[in-house]
């Protein structure tokens, strides 16, 4: 009988306590795993929401994106003279305000208000009606089509409250052309959007102010990142890499922390756990060990049989951790998204292989640390007096 | 809505300068701890703040404190590079010349109530009477549902450890009672009643149980200071991470002990349904 | 007590002691022992409690050191012998029957009895023959799968015998192989352990019982870790 199928045998004689140890294990092991999902989750998460929206640079005018700062002056000849680069394939500008938009008898909906110039690609899906094709049409995400009961092809009237916000533009009227898709819409984010011109036409202001400009390069976004610096070097241009990078250091630390810390007390517990398991087995064994020992077995072979009694029990509840680490990462985050703001396609728990890899490996680690004081304890045992103290007893 | 702030954000625009005796005295402004530390700024030194990075337009003042930020969760890794200054050389040194009413712009109003419980009507009635102004309670939704939600994602994670602990508690009574298998066998035999063995295992279930919770509080207080500690150190912050309070002591004794003593309960129960017999045999 | 060591001994302890260190006080347990067993013998060592009887039995199988003197198993010094080596000498050559049995509980009988032939790197197909031999032998062989838990004192102290033998062991110690057994089955234990013997084992019995000692060829006496006495039938 080789080693590993003589641990399963001791395993399988106490099934109760066997069976609990590896649930144990399996409960930490999912807590564990779905810390690992955590500590990068959100900025996977973030960054594919970034990717999805087509736009591998953006343009800003302070160190921060998203961030309090100036707006982009003269944002369309900014665009143009972007857009003229090599390194680049189109530009876009954007801007946000709010607006209240009302249907004629209808309650009024605070909105935010997006006017997005520059070339065609819109930084929105359409999933009903049409896109946004003449004057004054706007799009609107479903949650403020559903507040205003509005479909395609209504009239609403606007009335925008845009930045310095020391005037009060007079209403306009906007036809929807379609409902749309806003990949960084919370679940309670009214939303609508419209052109450039026709934002700054509901503002009474002059076209041409923008929040940031996003690019979509040619295929480099660094270095088409390095070439709108050099163009304007009084802005800031960030790949979607560092704008993740800058959201990371701002916001999401909180989650990285917490991960690296439950992580490390969960491990720490499945250590602690295992090992007194594993120690009170062995020592309600000694005799038996002892009888091994008489018998023939040596040292290593006990100490390689304890040994594999700790990689099987974490090894299979390690196995089982998964799937509940998956459901349990569900659950969480469900939790999580309710937080405010937070967009309905950003996710905390996103899975990627390297997670796994370093699951198996702590929980590796975990199994052979956890043995190491009963290997100790059946390494060092002395076989004449286990045998006299168990005869004796 | 687009948010604005004049101040530090632009902040790389600081100049250190000290006044002559002739100049008048600068307007006094106070800064945080970790901009002082940064910077290298005392109390009693003149500072330049200007709106833009080349520094035009820039004003003296003269640093009358240093002060601690109040932690905000909310910029956790942010470190807080800011100053307070008197509203009028706030808008002295942010006003548009070009706006009528920039000398008198605010970004907001607070407003605190004789009477809290009036926030919600107070609020109706100000966006009544002052249309493009909007008023609402100060702790209605954002901030606080964030934290809200965080406790919740805390507690879950929460109830997922005590679940695995529970766990292994029950593996660990079990062999343990099993221990004692032949001891109670014997028991038995010689006429002493389960429900008297099951008290005494009770009784020894708590002990076990009182001290370990203890020892775990023990073990949440000074883990308590360390984790504080560390991440007032990583964050530069003075907010608190972690803390246990008596309500949370009294809450995890409570979990921590009738688990433990039921644990052990469980174990013994389905040892002694066995027969006396067959439990001192060995 | 001898001191000849003749060419078909098996083992030759030469004046061994073995001091046990305690909080009280050193306790000599074996005192400058010297014994002699040859092949194919059968002795039995008796002795008051604490007189060293088990003791002398654990270091005669090179399961405990001498604190002195020497220890030759077929003329080759195994006193200063590494663990492995010992625990390889324990595994071919030598059997062990202890008074609680100790067997593996989780397996079955001829599981058992298959361990240390596995352990001792005997192939598949040798050992499943060798384990239906033994247990044949021992006459158990219908029981070959079960579990102890499902056998009677006896039978578990038989496959114990049949344990010991796995690896055609030159010598068979035996510590108190009855202690646990009833008259009768304890008869049918030591009428077993005779026939091992015959069979060309040598035998070494510590017992308190004067039955299974009165079996012996040599019974061995001993009181404060020397042998007092000794007499061949």
């Amino acid at each position: 009988m080789n080693v590993l199928g003589f641990a399963w045998r001791s395993l399988v004689r106490q099934p109760a306590r066997s069976t609990l140890g590896i649930l144990g294990v399996a409960a930490v092991g999912a807590l564990l795993f779905d810390m690992l999902l955590l500590s990068q989750g959100l900025l996977l998460s973030m960054r594919g929401l970034l990717d999805r929206m087509g736009f591998d640079v953006r343009v800003v005018s302070s160190d921060q994106f998203p961030g309090p700062g100036p707006d982009l002056d003269d944002a369309q000849t900014l665009a143009a003279q972007i857009a003229g680069l090599p390194s680049v394939r189109s530009v876009v500008t954007i801007r946000s305000e709010s607006a209240d938009l009302q249907r004629a008898g209808g309650e009024s909906v605070r909105v935010t208000f997006l006017g997005v110039g520059g070339s065609t690609v819109r930084p929105w899906t359409v999933v009903s009606g049409r896109d946004i094709a003449a004057d004054r049409e706007l799009v609107l995400n479903a949650y403020a089509a559903e507040e205003l009961d509005a479909a395609p092809g209504d009239a609403v009237l606007v009335k925008a409250f845009c930045f310095p916000e020391d005037t009060a533009p007079p209403q306009q009227t906007f036809r929807i052309a379609g409902i749309a898709e806003f990949l960084f819409d919370a679940p309670d984010t009214l939303g609508a959007a419209t052109t450039a011109d026709d934002l700054a036409l509901a503002c009474a202001q002059e076209a041409g102010k923008a929040d940031f400009v996003a690019v979509v390069s040619a295929g480099d976004p660094e270095a088409a990142a390095a070439a709108i610096s050099a163009q304007h070097p009084d802005l800031r241009a960030m790949t979607n890499e560092q704008a993740v990078g800058q959201l990371q250091q701002r916001g999401f630390t909180y989650f990285r922390q917490i991960s690296t810390v439950l992580s490390t007390v969960t491990v720490s517990f499945a250590l602690l756990l295992i090992t007194v398991l594993l120690t009170v087995s062995v020592n309600q064994r000694l005799g038996e060990v002892a009888a091994l020992r008489a018998i023939g077995f040596s040292q290593r072979r006990v100490v390689l049989d304890v040994l594999c009694e700790s990689v099987l029990i974490v090894g299979i509840g390690g196995g089982l951790s998964l799937p509940l680490g998956w459901l349990l990462a569900q659950w969480l985050d469900g939790i999580l998204k309710r937080m405010p703001n937070i967009p309905v396609q950003l996710h905390f728990f996103v899975f990627e292989p390297n997670a796994l890899a370093v699951h198996a490996l702590l929980l590796g680690a975990t199994a052979i640390l956890a043995a190491v004081y009963p290997m100790r304890i059946v390494a060092r045992l002395p076989i004449a007096a286990t045998l006299r103290n168990e005869t004796v007893s | 809505m687009k948010r604005r702030t004049f101040l530090l954000a632009l902040s790389t625009t600081l100049i250190v300068a000290f006044s002559s005796a002739q100049t008048p005295e600068p307007p006094s402004i106070l800064v945080s701890r970790q901009l002082a530390e940064t910077e290298g700024l005392a109390e009693g030194d003149v500072v330049r703040l200007a709106l833009d990075a080349a520094g035009a337009g820039a004003r003296p003042f003269r640093i009358a404190g240093v002060y601690e930020p109040t932690p905000d969760p909310m910029r956790l890794g942010t470190v807080p590079r800011e100053v307070r200054m008197h509203l009028p050389d706030l808008l002295a040194l942010t006003s548009d010349d070009d706006a009528p009413t920039g000398a008198e712009h605010v970004a907001r109003i607070n407003i605190a109530l004789a009477d809290p419980a009036n926030a919600h009507a107070f609020a109706r009635s100000v966006n009544g009477r002052a249309p493009g102004v909007f008023a609402r309670r100060a702790a209605a939704t954002g901030s606080a549902s964030t934290f809200v939600v965080l406790e919740r994602f805390h507690l879950a994670i929460a109830v997922v450890t005590i679940v695995a602990a529970t766990v292994f508690l029950l593996a660990l009574t079990i062999m343990l009672v099993d221990e004692r298998r032949e001891t109670v066998g014997v028991l038995r035999l010689i006429g002493l009643p389960a429900p008297r063995i099951l008290l005494q295992v009770l009784l020894e279930g708590l002990l076990i149980a009182s001290a370990g919770a203890l020892f775990g509080l023990a073990l949440a207080w000074v883990s308590e200071g360390l984790i504080n500690r560390f991440f007032q150190w990583r964050y530069n912050t003075a907010l608190i991470f972690v803390q246990v309070t008596p309500r949370v002591a009294a809450l995890c004794v409570a979990i921590a002990v009738p688990l433990g003593a039921s644990a052990t309960l469980a174990a013994s129960w389905a040892l002694m349904r066995r027969g006396a017999l067959r439990l001192a045999r060995r | 007590m001898t001191n000849a060591v003749y060419h078909d001994t098996v083992l030759f302890a030469d004046r061994v002691s073995r001091v046990f260190q305690m909080p009280a006080g050193p306790v000599v347990a074996v005192r400058d022992l010297t014994l002699t067993i040859t092949q194919g013998e059968h002795a039995a060592i008796r002795g008051p409690s604490g007189c060293g009887k088990s003791t002398l039995l654990h270091m005669l199988g090179c399961v405990d050191t001498p604190t002195s003197g020497r220890l030759l198993f077929d003329g080759h010094d195994v006193t200063t012998l590494g663990d492995r080596a010992r625990s390889l000498l324990r595994l071919r050559q030598i059997g062990f029957v202890f008074q609680r049995f100790f067997l593996l509980p989780m397996l079955t009988a001829a599981e058992n009895v298959e361990l240390p032939q596995a352990e001792a790197g005997v192939p598949k197909a040798e050992r499943a023959r060798r384990t239906f031999e033994l247990l044949d032998y021992v006459g158990l062989a219908p029981r070959a799968g079960h579990r102890p838990s499902q056998l009677s004192g006896g039978e578990m102290q038989r496959v114990a015998i049949a344990r010991a033998l796995a690896n055609r062991p030159r010598l068979l110690l035996a510590d108190e192989p009855t202690g646990e057994l009833d008259q009768t089955t304890g008869e049918q234990v030591a009428a077993l352990l005779d026939r091992v013997n015959a069979d060309g084992t040598a035998l070494v019995i510590v017992t308190h019982d004067p039955a299974l000692a009165g079996r012996a060829r040599r019974i061995l006496t001993m009181r404060d870790g020397r042998i007092e006495h000794e007499a061949t039938q």
